[in-house]
């Protein structure tokens, strides 16, 4: 055997440098306590405790449990029950239009998809919207109303706060409402939007403000500066052959970054051209990672770079005026300017230039005009009215300033929490405490509740009629899955309330909608739309301002060039895990794997190598980062790729009152990271150079999967020379030549088995996943989660490699530390037809069944752990503790209504991995049989497959030659991993194809063809 | 090797850690002789070794424990022998969801309301209402009534980890009657089989003696007029019947 790629790939530094602590790792089979008994009880006290509990269920275990049915008193029409109904719904997260489809049990929402028959999202979601299900069955969701009167706080019922709003707010009508002021989210909602305006005829004199925490206000404001109008922008990846993002992540948290994904998978299909994407950024991004050609440069810097490229494009157009003297960047970054502004050129009219949220309104306003430049507008990049904007909305530093000098006597905030996520120097907190009555509405007692004298517990988006707009413009309602479990309002209406509007939700849903739709909506047509989940032809037209684009352009590079672009800088970014902070108590979220961190239950403050040696700071050593009067202490996390000089941190952790899960100060639960919003100036939300970073000297063990599963030293040796082998790569150039470039990636003797080999009659289960267009999101993770009822089990257990998720997304490094390129790899059991584990467990507790599937059975299950240790792919969980203890009991009621009643709870000492979804399969497999039909391809989709944005995920039966998953096997870039050890996993991966610039890739390697006759390739 | 006389036995140990000591030249431990009087106790482990085996595996499999027989006290004596038997009333009159779901659904009280309902608070009574004042149907005129469930025992009763369909053996020739017996002579209804995963093995192994035509799925008397295993191959071919018994048809 041997491997024919020249290239290195590490997972981690430690790794990569082979430091002590990795080498510590690696040389005990489980990380560190793995297999002893956890903390605060002794192994003693353990079995004590476990005697008791054995001699108590012998005393109890006699007899059968008895069971009682509850029917209906009378059943709703149309349901059966057990049976799965599902329900289309949207909803806003962070502005963020998510299209969904929830599947429900009776009566009870148990799962989050993407709606495929919504454009925006074609059935695809994130990880962000699969987790939302999550939240609505938060123990730690408030469920009562509080009024607050000096020290005291007293329980409230909503008929005494409409008592109290009565009486308050009719004194106020008097005055025009003088002195009211609303604080709301930006909200494409149209029905919200309506109901401020009614509250603004009602009280004249009341202002409505608007606070986000990761706002992409600059965009818009670039916009306007380019044409005279703040537009929105939404591109067409699929149409573009070149990409190239400033700071911007148009495949990760970008609001319709759905549609991107979906876009850029159609742009990369080898047989049929590839897109080419340039990246230029400070942090690494889901896009970053996924580009061509990825420039790690400082925020700071961007805007010229792209002043740069225009330059560079004006020079090609022979349109250069030299009136501006840039300076220099990197040799690097010039080399990178000048490939992308060869494609730029050649590729007019086929490109985008996206400029992302952090980088001021001048850069914007620079893109749009190249974009114009490149005859780009109208084809890849339209421009259209934005549906957020509030008239006459005035921004949180405002209401800050106006209740400091005490002309706020009524504070009504809807939803969000400002009190956390607002930067620091507003001092926010003590203006609020000066307002006479503040009512704050939200999902649960938070940061901003405390400090209000009314908190409103919110209803969540599913438990409310609501609308939303996709990116597009097209309206989109959202329907209520569940009555509000916990006594909740939503914030449509409490604002119907307060302004005095007597309609039902519902109505007034209908009307605003309606009124948009210029005429009645019919109860057919609103029927139709509650089904569809969206009105189609609905969406915005496209703003055509190409011709009047105004030509300031001499301004805004004046204004880029005189930008500080000091070193270091801070960068503030959205946590792909937490977002803002409204999802700290969401476990799913918080122990997914951040994407290339690897980094669970935490945030760091994140940094290059090089840096980390200019500033004497290690990996996992606590630094102080200090700006103005604010300093937190965070530790540091040396990240290969992140931009010379540039600190990353995320933003949302550190939370002191989000629940049990995400911190909690009143109950002593710690915050799961630190806090950076103290630091942040509302000038510059995104970025700064005025600040301090200093070594404290102190230590931290942060919670990484990313050297997990790692076997010994020889293991590894052998791990390293084989990644090559397991995640496949080439050029496109490679593909045009050579297009099973990826078969003979290894060659090895022929494979022979010792025993006859079983036949599969009927159906073949299989998989296949494209590499070229996994883009690495965690999208699959937490749908699988999610699907299959995948335990959480906490920042100890995940420190200790007991995390349980039965997909994980494999990331590798290859390449310059400072600019390595990334290879992602979602990996889940390959269901080998001759798989190793199988053939040691001493119980049967893992077996194949005809169909192919690598079944396992929890119930015959004794915990030998015997298969997860031959398991070659290591995609075996076991459950070290009951991590669902006491599901049953009644204070955990509210828990386990998001438990999926498919699939089996497992317990502790039981071994579990991924079964391809088969209670999706024996779904699907039932209705065919019911109905006396085969099952179609495409019928029966797994978790992971229906939520990958991209599409890179097939599934269904090999034995069906014209089945998509059987066309993608027989894909020349098809490859199996670790197939030459004769398993013959079922499932196979499309080797990525990355479609490089000829100025920046040196010629690809020559290939190594060389053929014995006795080999074979896989 | 012949095991020893007991008489024996003393001399064999003691030659035996003779031997070990040669071979080792160490201090080997060995049992002091009074261990021998325990001897006799090993003949009464291995006979209740035995015994216990034989109650375990009887016990294990015994109607008591499979619960054949089950039949708790429900809240309304409802009796399928009058219902079924009497009435002729077909299964999924009440049982509706069950050629649909993978529950049969017990029906909600509405559907005993319809004939069952109580008279009207003038002491009328609709025509179709049968016993609207007997005491034992206070249960459901209370639902009726309030709104609240009956709460029924459950008699058939799966472990969690079984996850089964009725709709797809319902559907695809498997009677009522095979699994739920004669449910038309109960007056209140029992378990009539062991529901133990050896016993739906034996069906899926061997499915055509339980197969019969579509008409007659519900019709728990029904018995085919020739030998109801070629009745039962005829129709395993025509539907293609070949029922699973990989782990996870039922497990999941």
């Amino acid at each position: 055997m041997k491997t024919t790629t020249g290239k290195t790939y590490w997972r981690s530094l430690d790794e990569l440098q082979q430091t002590a602590e990795f080498r510590d790792f690696l040389h005990r089979e489980f990380p560190v306590a793995a297999s002893e008994f956890p903390e605060g009880l002794t192994r003693r006290r353990w079995m004590q405790l476990m005697g008791a509990s054995l001699a108590l269920g012998g005393l109890t275990g006699c007899r059968w449990e008895e069971e009682k049915i509850v029917p209906f008193a009378m059943r709703p029409e149309n349901r059966i029950p057990g049976e799965a109904e599902y329900f289309a719904t949207s909803i806003e997260i962070a502005g963020m239009p998510r299209h969904l489809l929830a599947t429900c049990y009776d009566g009870r929402p148990v799962k989050i998809e993407g709606n495929p028959d919504h454009p925006s999202s074609r059935g695809a979601s994130d990880a962000l919207s699969q987790s939302t299900i999550l939240d609505l069955y938060d123990p730690d969701r408030s469920d009562a109303l509080r009024q607050t009167r000096g020290r005291q706080s007293f329980r409230r019922s909503w008929q005494e706060f409409e008592e109290f709003a009565e009486q308050h707010f009719g004194a106020m009508e008097a005055s025009g409402g003088d002195g009211l002021r609303v604080l709301v989210e930006p909200t494409s909602s149209l029905t919200v939007q309506a109901l401020l305006r009614q509250l603004v005829e009602r009280f004249s004199k009341a202002v409505i403000h608007t606070h986000s925490a990761i706002p992409r206000d600059n965009q818009l404001a670039g916009a306007k500066l380019a044409c005279g109008s703040s537009f929105r922008t939404r591109y067409n990846l699929a149409k573009a052959n070149v990409i190239a993002t400033f700071d911007e992540d148009l495949l990760g948290l970008h609001p319709d970054a759905l549609e991107h994904s979906r876009g850029f998978a159609t742009g990369r299909e080898p047989r049929v051209g590839m897109s080419r994407i340039y990246s230029a950024e400070s942090q690494f991004s889901i896009t970053g990672a996924a580009a061509d050609h990825r420039l790690p440069i400082r925020s700071g810097d961007i805007g010229l770079l792209l002043a740069h490229v225009d330059a560079l494009v004006r020079q090609e157009l022979s349109e250069r005026d030299k009136s501006i003297q840039l300076p220099i960047l990197s040799a690097d970054a010039m080399k990178f300017a000048e490939a992308m502004v060869i494609d730029l050129l050649a590729n007019r009219g086929q490109a985008v230039i996206a400029v992302g949220p952090s980088q001021p309104p001048t850069v914007h306003a620079l893109a749009f005009e190249l974009n114009a430049l490149l005859s780009n507008v109208d084809k890849t990049v339209y421009l259209l009215e934005d549906p957020t904007i509030i008239a006459k909305a005035e921004s949180l530093a405002e209401l800050v300033e106006v209740t400091n000098r005490g002309q706020v006597d009524t504070l009504l905030i809807l939803g969000g929490n400002p009190a956390y996520d607002a930067p620091g120097n507003l001092k926010l907190a003590a203006a609020i405490a000066k307002v006479k009555t503040s009512i704050h509405l939200g999902r649960r007692e938070d940061e901003t509740s405390v400090l209000c004298t009314w908190h409103l517990p919110e209803t969540h988006s599913f438990e409310a009629w609501g609308d939303v707009r996709s990116w597009d413009g097209t309206n989109c309602v959202s329907q209520p899955l569940i009555a509000p479990l916990l006594n909740g309002r939503s914030a449509i209406e409490v604002l119907a309330h307060l302004a005095n509007d007597q309609r039902d939700a519902q109505q007034i849903v209908r009307d605003a909608v309606s009124r948009s739709l210029s005429g009645n909506l019919s109860s057919e047509a609103w029927a139709k739309l509650l089904h569809d989940g969206f009105h189609i032809g609905s969406e915005l037209p496209v703003e055509k301002v190409g011709p009047t684009l105004m030509t300031d352009r001499q301004r805004w590079i004046q204004a880029i060039v005189d930008a500080p672009r000091s070193s270091p800088e801070l960068v503030y970014v959205p946590s792909e895990s937490v977002l803002d902070g409204r999802f700290a108590n969401n476990g799913w979220l918080q122990e997914t794997p951040g994407f290339l961190t690897k980094l669970t239950w935490d945030n760091a403050a994140i940094l290059s190598p090089k840096t980390a040696e200019q500033l004497r700071v290690q990996h996992g050593s606590v630094v102080k980062l200090q700006a103005g009067s604010s300093s937190v202490e965070l530790p540091a996390f040396l990240l290969p790729g992140q931009a010379e000089g540039s600190i990353g941190v995320a933003l949302g952790y550190g939370r002191k009152a989000a629940g049990k899960v995400g911190g909690d100060q009143q109950s002593g639960v710690d915050s799961v990271g630190v806090d950076v919003n103290p630091l942040r100036t509302s000038d510059n939300l995104h970025f700064t150079s005025d600040f301090e970073i200093t070594a404290t000297g102190k230590k931290y063990e942060f919670a990484t999967t990313q050297d997990h599963h790692a076997i010994d030293t020889v293991g590894l040796e052998e791990t390293e020379r084989r990644v090559g082998d397991l995640v496949r790569e080439g050029t496109f150039k490679e593909y045009q030549q050579h297009p099973d470039f990826a078969e003979h990636r290894t060659h090895h003797p022929p494979l022979e088995s010792l025993w006859e080999e079983p036949k599969y009659e009927g159906y073949a289960w299989g998989m296949s996943i494209d590499l070229n267009k996994c883009i690495g999101c965690n999208a699959c993770m937490v749908a699988c989660q999610s699907e299959n009822n995948v335990p959480i089990v906490g920042k100890d257990q995940v420190a200790k490699g007991r995390e349980m998720h039965w997909i994980r997304v494999d990331r590798y490094f290859q390449g310059d530390v400072e600019n390595p390129s990334v290879a992602t790899q979602p990996v889940a059991c390959h269901h080998c037809e001759n798989a190793p584990c199988e053939q040691v467990c001493p119980v049967a507790a893992t077996v194949h069944s005809d169909e192919g599937l690598n079944d396992m059975v929890y119930n015959r299950c004794i915990g030998t752990r015997y298969c997860a240790n031959n398991c070659p792919y290591k995609v075996r969980r076991f459950n070290f503790l009951d991590y669902n203890e006491n599901l049953e009991e009644a204070n955990r009621e509210l828990v386990q209504l998001v438990v999926n009643p498919e699939v089996t709870v497992r317990s502790r000492g039981v071994m579990e991995k991924c079964t391809y979804c088969v209670q999706r399969i024996q779904g699907v497999k039932i209705d065919a049989k019911n109905d006396r039909r085969p099952i179609a391809d495409g019928e029966v989709k797994t978790a992971c497959q229906q939520a990958c944005p991209t599409q890179a995920i097939e599934f269904g039966d090999l034995n069906d030659n014209q089945s998509l998953v059987a066309l993608s096997h027989a894909d020349s870039r098809s490859y199996g991993m670790l197939s030459e050890l004769n398993v013959k996993p079922r499932t196979k991966y499309l080797a990525r194809v990355r479609n490089p610039s000829p100025l920046l890739e040196p010629a690809a390697a020559t290939l190594d063809t060389h053929h014995g006759s006795d080999h074979g390739h896989s | 090797m012949l095991a020893p006389k007991r008489a024996e036995l003393h001399t064999t140990f003691a030659v035996d850690s003779s031997f070990l000591r040669t071979v080792s030249h160490s201090q080997r431990f060995h049992f002091p002789d009074w261990v021998n009087r325990f001897i006799p106790f090993l003949a009464i482990l291995a006979i209740t070794a035995v015994v216990y085996v034989t109650v375990v595996l009887a016990f294990g499999t015994s109607p008591y424990t499979t619960n054949v027989g089950y039949s708790p006290k429900q809240p309304v004596p409802f009796s399928h022998k009058v219902h079924v038997g009497n009435l002729k009333m077909d299964c999924r009159y009440c049982h509706s969801t069950v050629d649909q779901a993978a529950h049969a659904a017990i029906p909600a009280t509405q559907t005993c309301v319809n004939c069952h309902s109580a008279a009207n608070p003038d002491g009328s009574v609709a025509n179709s209402a049968i016993h609207v004042s007997s005491e034992k149907l206070l249960p459901v005129r209370e639902s009726q009534a309030t709104g609240e469930s009956v709460e029924w025992q459950k008699v058939h009763d799966l472990p969690d980890f079984v996850y089964f369909d009725h709709s797809v053996h319902v559907n695809r020739g498997v009677g009522c009657v095979s699994c739920h017996g004669r449910v038309d002579k109960m007056d209140e209804v029992y378990q009539a089989e062991p529901l133990s995963m050896a016993w739906c093995l034996d069906c899926h192994r061997n499915p055509e003696p339980h197969l019969r035509p579509q008409e007659f799925i519900t019709q728990l008397d029904w018995e085919p007029k020739e030998d109801p295993v070629a009745v039962g191959a005829r129709i395993r071919a025509q539907c293609d019947i070949n029922p699973n018994t990989n782990c996870s048809t039922c497990h999941r």
